[in-house]
């Protein structure tokens, strides 16, 4: 047992023959197939996949907003499939930071309150002022998400993850609504996050230009893992073009 | 969560509109209930607490003259608890720069005490009586500042023949006329025409010729013996009997007791149907109105879920939401409630003469209507997110998938479907996906015009019934009431006096009428075998002759002796030999108030052993010489009362609109909020759930009137409905309180005439179009870019 915790590519989440099917009516949408993928502390794994290959489904169950329908999720030794939702929230809390495709920022608080959001919610957070300052946003702690570009909302809400000290980010297209030079701030922020500070990012994405950045990439076809490719020479987010 | 309390003010804020129409609909739900409530109980309290410092009596007996030494024997009964023996004399009255006589009511009472007497007097003005002189009289309040009378004016009348002047030394009121009506037969108190005289018991006795006897008693009775009222009050006849009872009163059937006592009841029917009205409404419509606003919210709820909050965490920061429309609603409907009390006991004094109104804050009351307002907005709040609390967070931030998607059923007919514009398809489907929304826009429609048709057609039938009585039924100009009867030669007299065109004698006669277990002691109307001056009418309003023998009843005396045309009734008439007849139903007509009794007045004489008896006179009279005739009548001694029919009319029109005004105004301006509210209410909820859709109408160039009027036709699908469901609804809403109204004293008439239906349709009409332009305001206030943009 001992040597284990030697080994540098420790464990940190693992499917185990994951399945998700949604019933539509009559139909079965089959989003996840028999995934078995591990992803280990202080990677950056990249996802990519067509449009409804099931990557935000994958997402959604590593980040315990969602449950597999069959099969099973691991966070280290405890099985996150089989948690009560008092557990699964626990979890959310104290180890996911999510960032969304559009933000999802609360619209009625400022930039700080929607940090505050996340930083009432755990001791040991960031003190909001600090995440912002993180993102470059600190000016903009008092602007509420309607008087901020989609780059800073999406900044913003990086903060509100980050602020809690995750040891798992989870990016769904983050910077699928950005253009580039905003998307490269922000998959910048990401990285660095992700190299300064061990934290573990799993990004989603469909456009295979920002796979590059990942440490390895994970390709879905039609919620099955089509390929698994480790990447040796990760590119900087800030020469990512497209 | 305190950033979390800082979001819920400012989504508070974010949607004061919708908010503020819902909780003005809760404010009048809870408000009708606290206020109706307070003053029904204000009421309550008032009279029991008159009642008891007062000593109101339990019964009254009228006799034509009995001596003391009787009076004592009826004393030793152990249920009777206190006696009080006394004159009582109907007089006319000759105020100075008054043409018309006008009728008092002499009630002797004792110089000293009047106030620890049962039906003790309260003194409102003056000292009460001195020692300087006999002729001193105590007015009742409402009569001395109906005509400006003040303490030590004189006022004049006529006792035993003789003219006689009075020293007005106090005004008073009294709980045996805290409605002060004549009788039972009066709707409504006309202090400016007849008031009450307390003057020096020792002098009446002696001036009217009633030493050591009286002519009325009154009594209050054990309180374990009030059940059997009736039999003790037949025993304490048969004692009396000998020296002519003329009438025997339980409380429950003196006229100021029973009006104001059937107010309270009234008030209480009306505080528990009104409120309850109201409130079922709000309560749907902020329900609907939570369920909506936290659904809205679906995505955060996620967001928050998935950044790790609990769902009793996330549950709690909605149930605040909940809580604080509830209690904000509850308390601004405690307020208005308050207020609303206070305005029925400012119109109520008018009406009821009380030292003072108990008035205390009914705690208890606000706690309900707050407890109650809170109840649905939580249970809303509650619905609304534990449906998105169900649903995993992944799926939670997903868009909600639309409403039921299938076709409506008018799809089904396309040559119809077709023909309406693509805005109209939007309303339409709207109407009807949102079943529960649109079921709850139609309810609060129906309901509120509903109370509206009622309100309305409520002052109309009092307008009916005033005309009615007044015109329809009763056509002399002036009835005088006379102290002696007399034989036909008062009519001949009566001719003579100046300015009368015509007239009519009249015999009353007070008799017992008995048809099985059922009795009353009524006034029976002898009219003249030629009647022109009353028309009496059947319940379809056809004009009916007296018969030469048998009676006539009104439906609610028939209803009351459970009889009907053709069935027998014993009679007896309460003087004389008292001799029993059968006699026979010959036809019912309508009244609408008190209760009527007529015969032939030769039939009637006969019954009492008189070939023609007459006591009062009708005249038809020409109004330039009224004031010549009303000299004449001043100095009638055997005038003992006067009605003035336009008097009486007006008094009723004048009383009846003021009141009306208030509480059908205040039913409309209810109705109305109702119906404003959840119209506007529905449009508001309209516009913030498809913000995005009317947005890109308004970028892809429609005009802001041209959005509003796809939120206008569905308005005005909902209206149209609700609408049509008010009327049978209104309809069986006047028909319940026509029943519940339906009392030996008055009758409110089922008639709904056209204008009462057009008005109807006008005033919701005009609600509607006010919320619409609000709506309107409100598109043209939206901003649309950020519509387009809305992620949620
Ligand atoms: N809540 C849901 N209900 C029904 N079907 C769903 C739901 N969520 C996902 N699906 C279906 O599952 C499949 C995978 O969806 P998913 O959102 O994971 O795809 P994706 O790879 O993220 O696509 P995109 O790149 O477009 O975001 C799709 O066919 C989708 O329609
Ligand atoms: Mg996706």
């Amino acid at each position: 047992m001992h040597h284990e915790t030697t080994i540098a590519k420790e464990a940190l989440l693992r499917l185990d023959k994951a399945n998700r099917v949604f019933r539509m009516g009559e139909v079965d949408v089959r989003a996840l197939v028999e995934v078995d993928l591990t992803i280990t502390k202080g990677e950056f794994l990249v996802v990519v996949g067509p449009s409804g290959s099931g990557k935000s489904t994958l997402l959604n169950l590593i980040g315990g907003t969602d449950r597999p329908t069959g099969g099973r999720v691991w966070h280290g030794n405890r099985e996150l499939s089989s948690l009560t939702d008092d557990a699964l929230t626990e979890y959310r809390r104290s180890v996911v930071g999510f960032i969304f495709q559009f933000y999802n920022l609360v619209p009625s608080l400022t930039a700080h309150e929607n940090v505050q959001v996340a930083t009432e919610l755990v001791d040991d957070a960031l003190d909001p002022q600090e995440a912002l300052e993180m993102v470059d946003l600190a000016d903009r702690a008092d602007h509420f998400p309607a008087q901020l570009s989609g780059g800073e909302q999406q900044r913003v809400a990086i903060a509100r993850a980050l602020a809690k000290r995750p040891e798992l980010l989870l990016a769904d297209e983050p910077t699928g609504a950005l253009d580039l030079p905003t998307a490269r701030s922000v998959l910048d922020i990401l990285q660095r996050l992700n190299r300064d500070q061990g934290i573990t990012v799993v990004l989603i994405t469909h456009n295979p230009a920002i796979a590059g950045i990942g440490g390895r990439v994970v390709r879905l076809v039609s919620g099955r893992v089509a390929e698994t490719r480790v990447n040796e020479h990760p590119i900087a987010a800030t020469d990512v073009a497209w | 969560m305190r950033v979390l309390h800082r979001k819920l003010i400012r989504d508070l804020i974010a949607s004061a509109g919708v908010l503020l129409s819902v909780i003005a609909i809760i404010a009048i739900g809870t408000g009708s209930f606290v206020g109706l409530g307070s003053t029904q109980r204000i009421l309550e309290a008032s009279q029991a607490g008159y009642y008891r410092d007062y000593r109101f009596a339990d019964f009254w007996v009228d006799v034509k003259k009995a001596p003391l030494a009787a009076v004592e024997r009826i004393a030793e009964f152990p249920e009777i608890t206190s006696l009080d023996t006394r004159v009582v004399f109907d007089v006319i009255l000759d105020l100075e720069g008054e043409v018309k006589p006008l009728t008092g009511r002499l009630i002797s009472t004792p110089a000293r005490g009047f106030d620890q007497t049962l039906n003790g007097i309260c003194l409102i003005r003056g000292s009460g009586f001195s020692d300087d002189r006999s002729e001193e009289v105590i007015l009742s309040e409402a009569f001395a500042a109906a005509h400006g009378l003040e303490i030590g004016d004189r006022i004049k009348l006529i006792l035993n023949r003789k003219r006689e002047s009075f020293v007005i030394v106090g005004t008073a009121i009294s709980p045996e006329y805290v409605y002060m009506v004549r009788g039972p037969g009066d709707l409504i108190p006309d202090p400016k025409h007849f008031g009450v005289l307390y003057v020096k018991d020792e002098y009446a006795r002696d001036v009217l010729d009633f030493k050591d006897a009286c002519n009325q008693v009154v009594g209050r009775v054990a309180p374990w013996a009030q059940g059997d009222i009736d039999i003790l009050l037949d025993r304490v006849d048969r004692v009396l009997a000998p020296f002519g009872v003329l009438e025997i009163t339980p409380r429950r059937r003196q006229a100021s007791h029973r009006f104001l006592s059937d107010e309270i009841t009234g008030l209480a029917v009306t505080a528990g149907i009104m409120p309850a009205i109201f409130l079922g409404v709000a309560a749907l419509v902020l329900n609907i109105v939570m369920i909506r606003l936290t659904q809205r919210q679906r995505a955060i709820i996620g967001t928050l879920k998935a950044l790790g909050y609990s769902n009793r965490s996330v549950m709690s920061h909605y149930l605040l939401f909940g809580v604080l429309v509830g209690v904000i609603g509850g308390l601004a409907g405690g307020a208005m409630g308050v207020g609303l009390a206070h305005v029925m006991i400012v119109m109520y004094e008018e009406f009821f003469q009380f030292p003072r109104f108990l008035v205390s804050y009914h705690t208890d009351l606000w706690a309900v209507g707050i407890a109650i307002s809170v109840l649905f907005a939580v249970v809303g709040t509650v619905r609304g997110v534990l449906e998105v609390l169900r649903l995993h967070p992944a799926e939670a931030m997903r868009q909600k998938p639309p409403e039921r998607g299938g076709s409506i059923f008018i799809e089904r007919l396309p040559w119809l479907w077709r023909r309406l514009g693509f805005r109209t398809h939007m309303a339409l489907r709207s109407v009807f996906r949102n079943r529960t929304r649109t079921a709850t826009a139609i309810t609060a429609t129906a309901l509120a015009s509903a109370i509206t048709f009622m309100a309305l057609a409520m002052y109309d039938s009092f307008a009916f019934l005033v005309d009615y009585q007044f015109e329809a039924v009763a056509h002399s100009d002036v009835d005088i009431g006379m102290r002696d009867e007399a034989s036909t030669l008062a009519l001949f007299e009566s001719r003579e006096l100046p300015g009368v065109d015509y007239a009519e004698s009249v015999l009353g006669v007070r008799c017992d009428l008995r048809h099985g277990r059922q009795a009353r002691r009524m006034m029976i109307t002898g009219l003249s075998a030629d009647h022109r001056l009353t028309t009496p009418m059947d319940a379809d309003f056809r004009p009916i002759r007296i018969p030469n023998d048998g009676l006539v009843l009104s439906r609610k005396l028939a209803a009351v002796l459970d009889v009907r045309v053709g069935d027998r009734l014993e009679l007896t008439p309460v003087r004389g030999r008292r001799e029993t007849k059968q006699v026979r139903v010959a036809s019912i007509v309508e009244t609408f108030l008190g209760m009527d009794c007529y015969a032939d007045i030769r039939y009637l004489s006969r019954m009492v052993g008189e070939s023609l008896a007459v006591n009062s006179v009708q005249l038809d009279v020409d109004p330039r010489e009224t004031p010549r005739l009303y000299a004449r009548i001043k100095q009638t001694p055997n005038a003992r009362g006067l009605g003035v029919r336009a008097d009486a009319k007006r008094n009723i029109e004048e009383t009846l609109v003021e009141t009306s005004v208030f509480s059908i105004g205040l039913m409309v301006v209810f109705a109305g909020v109702i119906a404003f509210g959840s119209t506007l209410n529905n449009a508001l909820i309209e516009i913030g759930d498809r913000m995005r859709e009317l947005s890109t109408l308004r970028v892809l160039g429609y005009r802001p009137g041209q959005i509003a009027g796809i939120l206008f036709r569905q308005s005005l699908v909902t209206f149209s409905i609700g609408l049509l469901l008010a009327f049978p609804l209104g309809y069986a809403m006047i028909y319940l309180i026509s029943a519940a109204y339906d009392s030996e004293l008055y009758r409110l008439p089922v008639i709904v005439r056209s204008p009462i239906v057009a008005y109807t349709v006008g005033l919701a009409l005009t609600f509607v179009l006010v919320a619409q332009w609000i709506v309107h305001r409100q598109i043209q206030k939206l901003d649309w870019l950020e519509g387009v943009n809305v992620k949620e």
